[in-house]
């Protein structure tokens, strides 16, 4: 979109050039950067002070042994020893970075899909839709804190999310008996109880998804659905044709949430090794250079799916919906 | 019976003998009616795995301490008690907490709201030649989470310096300018009113791609009729914007909710939210003088962690139950084709 106003307004300053007013347009396009410029200037004042120099310390931090002593705390710089040992000699780190990637692709994609399909339940008009809205909606309230690891430790006595799944799924319906009854063999068994408990983990992460979902499906011309349904336009069509296209950018919103939401959670692989080492002083260096890296890595990956999203879908169905 | 029966025959025959067309709706009648009767059925059917917990917990926590020995008692007592809300709120001290929630949390949030606003309307409509980096640190800001920096962030609130330049003056003249914040409102407030905030960057992300996808027509004709930007942002890209601005008050102010990471880390004991007294409700000092142990075997424990948590989550449902309908009026955005 802002690539083609961008030509066109190109196309329609080179004439104005020819006729020697080209001083006033860049005056024009200037004053504009400014106002943009002003928009932003709080926002470039709070990432210096509260975001750019705490980051380029705690990248300092990776270089250093941190200490407590006197009331103050003592940086020495010891080189690339952090590094050196969360990758070579921490056995874990390396093979935690390879799970918690890996099954991040899984869920993100689990997890767009399910809480697209709730959304586009949720925005029909149908009897009851407030009373179901408010009710996916208590995910948002009660997995983003403190609520949900009382739950964990009150139902399973360990913190754990799967623990509390199990439990919940066992309470719930009691897969095992019910295969006992059917007498299924026990490997099916086993699939269904997994199955079980992953359902309860996702639905419970879909929570913010499908508020997201819901208002970028609000912000769709209902302009455009009358004129298919003029042209006579199935629900399919209608889904494959408008929906989608115009939710391009909370697509990857989501998609770009989700990830993070998995990537920063404190009970996944990684950050809970990063959280153990930062527990003590001595070894809030080690925690510092296992972040990093981590987040480095998942950084250009994240680059690369928004880069590979952007390239694929936001500029065609951004032509293709507005046109 | 066969009634009914007879009702199927004839439904039958009007399809048999119906023309085509007729039958052609019957089809997408009937087909309707499944679909919503499926929808229903999803719906309820997963609405059941996320009222689970809440079940759990209102069970929990209006039972009495014998009933929990009970065999017979499964979800709902014939005794029910409100003695497990009194005691969680008393160990919470609810209403101080609360009221810290709001001093603190919920101010930064409505700053948070607008502030980001701002930060997305520039990046979304301007060009200019840092944008690019800026976007990028938008990233940043989305993908670091705020443990990563707890050291730097709390040494940086113990002397709020600009750039070194206080501290360069307290070197040469030894007056030093620098401010402790920590434990105060300003903790929560600078940060907010910067754009920094908790969860900011996602926040800025939502507005962009909200304002991204908003038609430029309004904007650029009041443009031409003489509004400079500023009124340009408030008079026309913030009214038309109701949808995206509902959806993030309603995060921005369930993330300050729930935050009780920072709040533990930048507030002392006295000033400290409801989400904080929450989690320490297990090693709380009053529990002493109770003689409450804490723990998975002790139901008498976890009835009133539950009933804490049902005074904490209760505040935040009434907030969305209030702004919902809000949501769903605010759906016909006025004026704006695409």
């Amino acid at each position: 979109m802002s690539e083609k106003n961008l030509n066109t307004e190109a196309q329609a300053a080179a004439p104005a050039k020819t006729l020697k007013l080209g001083k006033k347009h860049r005056g024009i396009e200037s004053l504009k950067s400014t106002y943009g410029r002003m928009f932003v200037l709080h926002w470039e004042i709070g990432l210096l002070l509260f975001f750019i120099v705490p980051l380029i310390k705690s990248l300092y931090f990776v270089f250093c042994e941190i200490s407590f002593a006197g009331g103050a705390f003592q940086y020495t710089y010891i080189g690339m020893e952090n590094i050196d040992y969360v990758i070579n000699e921490n056995a874990n780190f390396t093979k935690y970075l390879q799970t918690t990637v890996g099954s991040m692709f899984g869920s993100v994609v689990v997890i767009v899909i399910l809480s697209l399909i709730l959304a586009l339940l949720l925005n029909q008009k149908f009897r009851g839709r407030l009373f179901f809205r408010a009710l996916y909606f208590l995910p948002v309230i009660i997995a983003s804190g403190v609520v949900i690891e009382h739950l964990f430790s009150t139902t399973s006595g360990e913190l754990s999310s799967s623990g509390v799944s199990d439990s919940f799924a066992a309470n719930m319906l009691s897969v095992d008996d019910v295969l006992n009854w059917l007498s299924l063999p026990t490997e099916i068994g086993v699939f269904f109880s997994t199955m079980l408990n992953n359902i309860f983990n996702l639905v419970w992460n879909c929570g913010i998804q499908i508020v997201l979902f819901i208002s970028g499906m609000q912000s769709i011309p209902d302009s455009l659905y009358e004129v298919s349904k003029v042209e006579g336009a199935t629900k399919w069509e209608e889904f494959w044709f408008i929906t989608l296209p115009m939710l391009s950018r909370t697509l990857i919103l989501v998609i770009v949430f989700t990830m993070v939401e998995f990537i920063t959670a404190k009970d996944n692989a990684v950050m809970s090794l990063a959280y153990t080492f930062m527990g003590s002083t001595i070894n809030y260096g080690t925690a510092s250079a296992m972040l990093w890296i981590y987040f480095a890595i998942v950084g250009v990956i994240m680059a690369a799916v928004i880069g590979i999203y952007s390239l694929l879908f936001l500029r065609r169905w951004d032509t293709g919906g507005r046109s | 019976m066969g009634n009914v029966i007879q009702k199927a025959r004839d439904l039958f025959y009007k399809f048999k003998n119906a023309s085509s067309e007729t039958r052609y709706k019957m089809v997408r009648k009937s087909s309707s009616v499944l679909f919503s009767l499926m929808r229903y059925v999803i719906l309820i059917a997963i609405g059941y795995i996320v009222l689970y917990p809440l079940f759990y917990m209102i069970s929990s926590a209006i039972r009495t301490r014998e009933s929990f020995f009970d065999p017979s008692v499964i979800w709902v007592t014939s005794e029910v008690t409100i003695e497990n809300f009194k005691l969680a709120a008393h160990i919470m001290d609810y209403g101080k907490s609360f009221l810290n929630t709001l001093i603190y949390e919920m101010v930064a949030a409505m700053i948070q709201i607008f502030s980001c606003s701002l930060v997305a309307y520039g990046l979304a409509r301007f060009e200019f030649k840092e944008k690019k980096i800026l976007t990028f640190f938008m990233f940043l800001l989305i993908l670091v989470p705020s443990q990563m920096m707890m050291l730097p962030i709390v040494t940086t609130y113990t002397k709020l310096d600009f750039l070194g330049i206080l501290g360069l003056i307290n070197d040469m003249t030894g007056v030093d300018l620098r401010v402790n914040i920590l434990n105060s409102v300003w903790t929560y407030y600078l940060p907010a009113l910067f754009g920094v905030g908790i969860r900011a960057g996602i926040i800025i992300y939502i507005y962009l791609q909200f304002f991204k996808g908003l038609p430029k027509e309004l904007e650029e004709a009041s443009w031409i009729d003489g509004a400079g930007p500023l009124k340009t942002y408030f008079r026309i890209a913030l009214p038309s914007s109701g949808v995206v601005i509902m959806t993030v008050t309603v995060f921005s102010i369930i993330w300050h909710w729930n935050d009780y990471y920072l709040a533990s880390l930048y507030l002392y004991a006295g000033s400290w939210p409801l989400a904080v007294k929450l989690s320490e409700i297990t090693s709380a000092s009053e529990l002493g003088t109770l003689r409450i142990s804490f723990g998975p075997d002790n139901p008498e424990s976890i009835a009133i962690v539950m009933a804490g948590c049902l005074l904490f989550i209760i505040p935040v449902l009434i907030m969305y139950m209030i702004l919902q309908k809000n949501f769903v009026k605010s759906i016909d955005r006025v004026g704006i084709t695409g």
